[in-house]
C-alpha cells in the first residue's frame, strides 16, 4: 500500500519538471551506445566527428482540407551527430521533430560513407546510407517498417555545423512570428447584401507573436514581473524557448521548432538542456513560467 | 392593469437576485483561490515584486480578499430593505457592510490601488474609486444616524455602485478581451476605469431623474 503515495509523489515531481517546458526531460538514450566498449577499439577520423543538418526530404500522401490527395514532398529538418568512429563501428544519434535516436553502424574508409541502423524498436526507425564530401553529408533514408510510416524512403542533404551557446542569438525581424499549429476556431456571421440572408461560418485564426521577442532577452538580461506583464502568452513561450533553443534542446512541439528553424543559429542536439542554463537563465525561466501560467488562467476569465 | 404594474417591479427584483447570486457566486469562487493562504497564487502570481518589497502588500491584499466578500453579500442584503422576519435585520446587515469597508475594505483597496498593475493611469483610477467609496459610504452612515434616510438612501445607492465595480470591472474584461484580444495591461488601464465610472453615473442618473 505504501508504493501508491510514492509513485503519486513521483508523478508529481515528473509533472513539476516537465512544467519547465514543452515536454518532459528525457536523458536516458542520450549516450548509451557510446559507452559500451570504448575501453577496447582506438578512435578514428575523429575529423569526422560533428553536427551535420539540414534536409529530410521524402514523397508523401497529402490530405488537404479542400479537394483530393496527392503525393507531394515534405521537407523536415534533421541533424545527425556523429560522436564516435571507430574500425569496426560509428555511434551517433539522430534528432527529427524532437525525436531523438541512438544509431550505429559502419565506416567505409575508401568511400567515405556511413551505414547507420537506429535500434529499430521505434516505428520511424530506418538505416542511413550516407557519403561525407567535405562539409556535406548526403545520402537516404529507408524505413526497416516500410507500412508504418508515411514517407519509407527520404532524401538526406546536410552540412556540417559547429554547436555552440551564444546568448546574443534571438529570432529576427525576418521570422516569420505566425504559430500555424494552434490555430482557434470561431464562428462568424456574414448577410448577404443582396439577399439579405444571413450565414455563419466558421473561420480560424492563429497567434501572432509581437516585436517583443526580437527585443526581449532572457539569456543577457534579468527579467522582471514589469518587462512582461504586457505580454501575451506566445510572446513570453518564445521568449522563455529561446533560452532553451540557445543551448541546442530539441523541441518535440512543432510551434517552437517552426519558430527555431528559420534561424540559422538553431541547431538542437540534445533533448535535456536543463543543466547548461545559467542562473539567471534558471531564474528567467522559473519567473516566465509563472507568467504564462497566469495568462493561461486568468487572460480572458473573469477576474483579473 | 394594477397586477401587472405591480409585478414588473416584482420580477426585476427577482431577475436582479438571481443575477446578483450569479455574479457572486464567480466572485466567491475567486475568493477560494485564496484559501489556504499562499503568497504566490492566482492574482499574486504577477504580484512578487511588490510582495518582496513591500512586507505589508500581503496584509493588505489578504484583508482586501477576506471582507470584500463579505462586503457584498451584506451591501445586497441590505440593499434589500427587508427584515425577512429577523429583528433589525437590515439595520445589522448595513452596519457590517459600513464597518468592513471604512475600517478594512476600502483602506486595504486605496492602499493596493497605488501599486495596481497598468502604470499611472489605473493607479489613479483604483485610488479616486477607494476614496469615493469610503467617502460615499461614511456619508450614508452619518445621515443614517441623523434619521435622514431619503440621503441615506441615496448615498448607500452610490457606495453600492462602488461595491459593484468588482463585478462589473471583471465583466467588462471578459468583453474586451472577447472583442479586442489586447494586451493583459491595456485592458487593465481600460478596465480600471471603466469599472466604476459608468456604475456611477448610472447610479447619479437614476437618483435625479428618477428620484430613487
Amino acid at each position: 500500500m505504501k508504493i501508491v503515495p510514492l509513485a503519486l509523489a513521483g508523478l508529481l515531481t515528473a509533472s513539476v519538471i516537465s512544467c519547465k517546458k514543452d515536454s518532459p526531460a528525457d536523458t536516458s538514450s542520450k549516450n548509451i551506445s557510446a559507452k559500451k566498449d570504448s575501453v577496447v577499439a582506438p578512435e578514428i577520423y575523429k575529423e569526422y566527428y560533428g553536427i551535420y543538418m539540414g534536409d529530410f526530404a521524402g514523397k508523401e500522401i497529402i490530405i488537404p482540407e479542400i479537394g483530393e490527395e496527392y503525393e507531394g514532398e515534405v521537407f523536415k529538418k534533421i541533424s545527425l551527430k556523429i560522436n564516435r568512429i571507430t574500425r569496426d563501428s560509428v555511434y551517433g544519434q539522430s534528432i527529427v521533430d524532437g525525436n531523438q535516436r541512438p544509431f550505429r553502424g559502419v565506416f567505409n574508409e575508401t568511400t567515405k560513407s556511413f551505414v547507420l541502423d537506429e535500434p529499430g524498436n521505434d516505428k520511424t526507425d530506418g538505416r542511413f546510407e550516407v557519403t561525407l564530401n567535405n562539409d556535406s553529408l548526403t545520402g537516404n533514408w529507408n524505413a526497416f517498417n516500410k507500412s508504418a510510416v508515411k514517407a519509407p524512403s527520404k532524401l538526406v542533404r546536410l552540412v556540417r555545423k559547429e554547436f555552440a551557446y551564444n546568448p546574443n542569438f534571438m529570432l529576427s525581424p525576418d521570422n516569420d512570428l505566425i504559430d500555424w499549429e494552434n490555430p482557434k476556431n470561431f464562428v462568424e456571421k456574414y448577410t448577404d447584401e443582396e439577399t439579405g440572408k444571413t450565414e455563419s461560418y466558421t473561420a480560424s485564426k492563429n497567434r501572432i507573436a509581437s516585436d517583443a521577442v526580437f527585443k526581449i532577452n532572457a539569456s543577457k538580461q534579468k527579467l522582471t514581473e514589469r518587462d512582461l506583464k504586457n505580454l501575451r502568452k506566445l510572446d513570453m513561450e518564445i521568449i522563455k524557448n529561446s533560452v532553451f533553443a540557445r543551448h541546442g534542446y530539441s523541441f518535440k512541439k512543432a510551434t517552437y521548432r517552426n519558430f527555431f528553424e528559420q534561424t540559422d543559429w538553431y541547431i538542437p542536439v540534445s533533448n535535456n538542456v536543463d543543466h547548461d542554463l545559467s542562473a539567471m537563465e534558471k531564474e528567467n525561466v522559473a519567473l516566465l513560467n509563472r507568467f504564462i501560467k497566469y495568462a493561461e488562467d486568468k487572460y480572458d476569465s473573469f477576474g483579473r | 392593469m394594477l397586477l401587472a404594474k405591480k409585478n414588473i417591479p416584482n420580477t426585476l427584483k427577482i431577475l436582479l437576485i438571481i443575477g446578483f447570486g450569479y455574479f457572486f457566486w464567480l466572485m466567491l469562487k475567486i475568493t477560494l483561490e485564496y484559501i489556504p493562504l499562499k503568497t504566490d497564487v492566482s492574482f499574486l502570481m504577477i504580484k512578487q515584486t511588490e510582495i518582496g518589497q513591500r512586507p505589508e502588500y500581503l496584509y493588505f491584499f489578504y484583508i482586501h480578499v477576506y471582507t470584500s466578500i463579505f462586503v457584498l453579500l451584506c451591501g445586497f442584503s441590505a440593499m434589500l430593505r427587508k427584515n425577512f422576519g429577523l429583528k433589525n435585520f437590515h439595520r445589522n446587515a448595513g452596519k457590517i457592510y459600513i464597518f468592513l469597508i471604512l475600517i478594512l475594505a476600502a483602506p486595504s483597496g486605496i492602499y493596493m490601488g497605488i501599486f495596481a498593475n497598468g502604470g499611472i493611469l489605473s493607479k489613479i483610477s483604483f485610488v479616486i474609486l477607494g476614496c469615493l467609496w469610503w467617502f460615499s459610504t461614511f456619508k450614508a452612515y452619518q445621515l443614517a444616524k441623523q434619521k435622514k434616510f431619503k440621503e441615506h438612501k441615496q448615498w448607500m445607492w452610490r457606495s453600492f455602485a462602488l461595491t459593484l465595480s468588482a463585478i462589473t470591472l471583471r465583466m467588462w474584461k471578459v468583453i474586451i478581451v472577447y472583442l479586442f484580444h489586447p494586451n493583459p495591461m491595456d485592458v487593465y488601464q481600460i478596465i480600471a476605469w471603466l469599472g466604476w465610472v459608468p456604475n456611477i453615473l448610472l447610479i447619479e442618473y437614476l437618483i435625479t431623474k428618477k428620484q430613487i
